[in-house]
């Protein structure tokens, strides 16, 4: 052991300074470079991990917002189509109300026309039933040349033409 | 006094590898040899290097940090190996990175020209000593040795935090064997002749530990020493050209001899952290 550590030269204080050496190196190998490399590799996995749960997270949202969309894009086409279908019923009723009073009215105009017409008509008779009467008269009075009075003429006439 | 003392034989300057690093000057009683030297110098790059990759670490990287990542993951991936959890991996892996780093950088400085080529005359016994200003750290047994108990003591502390330290004084000393019998005798006879053979395996476990020391401190010192001699033996041949070869193999013989080393360090880590299985 002697001749081992004579021809070595081992040396206890070389030794003890080639370990404070080593220590050293341990120390700042540990905080100036592994720790920080380390820990930054750490945090990218950790990233790397949550960026991948997310976009599944993302994607299965995605998924439930597009469902969603579907069923309120049907849900509207639904409403629409009975908006659609409740307004036709309604302009239907609306066009057989106006049809029906246009109805009225143009059977309203017919019997005030109608009317108008007998009263017309009546005047038209009465009137040429004078013209007549007097026409009767005056050519009676032609034929028979003798001019009875007035009041016998007239009643002469009547009872002819009736 | 100093000279460039390559290829130069001038007088009778002796121009021996010797197998322990030369003192340089003195700091009070303190030896400062070329070999600490050189340790020292290895400490400043790396304290140079870390603060670098301090400054430019970013969560999305770049250049360097690149390729300081690309060797964690894969020395993380050796150490699973290993280890057989990433966990563990996590947990030893700044100190055996540390060993592979400083190992790494010493045996590449023990190669670098200059390095066991610059230096000075000595005078010693009477003799002129050719005496080089620098000498790769782990060319000195001082420094593999001090190494070497530091790994082993490390991987008993962690074995103390794992198990507890009753239970791991009994993989060396193994009372808990001698206290097992009279309790298990009625089921099994056997125990008798068992368990004092576990305690004598846990005391040849003891001199195991030593040896861990030994094998892993004359290791490194043996493979980096033998390679500069090698170096500095092809040079004396023909300094151009032939010791390249060579060179390249220091190179590779460096890389490995840093990761034996850690390897190592990372398996007794892990042999003492666990349970002993039966």
């Amino acid at each position: 052991m002697e001749s081992l550590i004579e021809m070595f030269h081992v040396d206890v204080k070389l030794l003890i300074a080639q370990m404070l050496n080593f220590a050293i190196v341990i120390a700042i190998l540990y905080f100036f470079a592994l720790k920080p490399i380390l820990a930054v590799m750490r945090e990218r996995t950790e990233k790397i991990e949550k960026s991948l749960q997310d976009a599944v997270a993302i994607e299965e949202n995605m998924k439930k917002t597009e469902a969603l969309c579907q069923h309120e894009f049907n849900e509207a086409k639904k409403a629409a189509a009975l908006i659609m279908s409740q307004a036709g019923a309604e302009a239907e009723k609306k066009r057989e109300k106006m049809l029906l009073r246009t109805k009225e009215e143009i059977g309203e105009i017919i019997n005030e026309e109608k009317e108008k017409m007998r009263l017309e008509k009546a005047q038209v008779l009465k009137e040429i039933k004078a013209s007549v009467t007097d026409l009767v008269i005056s050519v009676t009075e032609k034929v028979i040349e003798k001019n009875l009075d007035s009041k016998d003429n007239k009643e002469l006439i009547k009872s002819m033409i009736k | 006094m100093s000279e460039h003392a390559e290829n130069s034989n001038q007088g009778s300057v002796s121009h021996e590898h010797t197998l322990y690093a030369e003192p340089i000057f003195h700091v009070g009683a303190f030896t400062v040899t070329n070999s600490i030297l050189n340790s020292w110098i290895v400490v400043f790059l790396i304290l140079v290097l870390s603060l670098f990759i301090r400054r430019k670490v970013r969560i999305v990287p770049k250049g360097i940090q690149n390729v300081f990542e690309m060797v964690i993951e894969k020395f993380l991936g050796i150490f699973d190996l290993v280890t057989q959890s990433r966990s563990r991996s996590l947990k030893f892996f700044p100190l055996v990175f540390s060993f592979f780093i400083f190992i790494l950088f010493s045996n590449w400085m023990g190669i670098l020209p200059g390095v066991g080529s610059i230096g000075q005359i000595a005078y010693a016994h009477g003799e002129k000593v050719f005496v080089p200003y620098f000498r790769g750290g782990t060319a000195d047994l001082n420094t593999t040795l001090a190494l070497a108990i530091i790994g082993v003591v490390a991987s008993h502390i962690f074995g103390i935090i794992a198990l507890g330290a009753w239970r791991y004084f009994n993989k060396f000393i193994n009372i808990r064997a001698f206290l097992e019998i009279p309790k298990k005798i009625r089921k099994d006879p056997m125990i008798i002749f068992v368990n004092p053979i576990k305690a004598f395996v846990g005391l040849i476990e003891i001199i195991g530990e030593i040896a861990k020391v030994a094998s892993l401190s004359f290791r490194l010192f043996g493979n980096v020493f033998a390679g500069e001699v090698l170096l500095a033996s092809m040079s004396a041949i023909l300094a151009f050209g032939v010791p390249l070869p060579f060179i390249f193999l220091e190179v590779i013989v460096g890389m490995i001899q840093a990761l034996i080393f850690s390897v190592l360090i990372l398996a007794y880590l892990t042999m003492n952290t666990s349970a002993e299985e039966h």
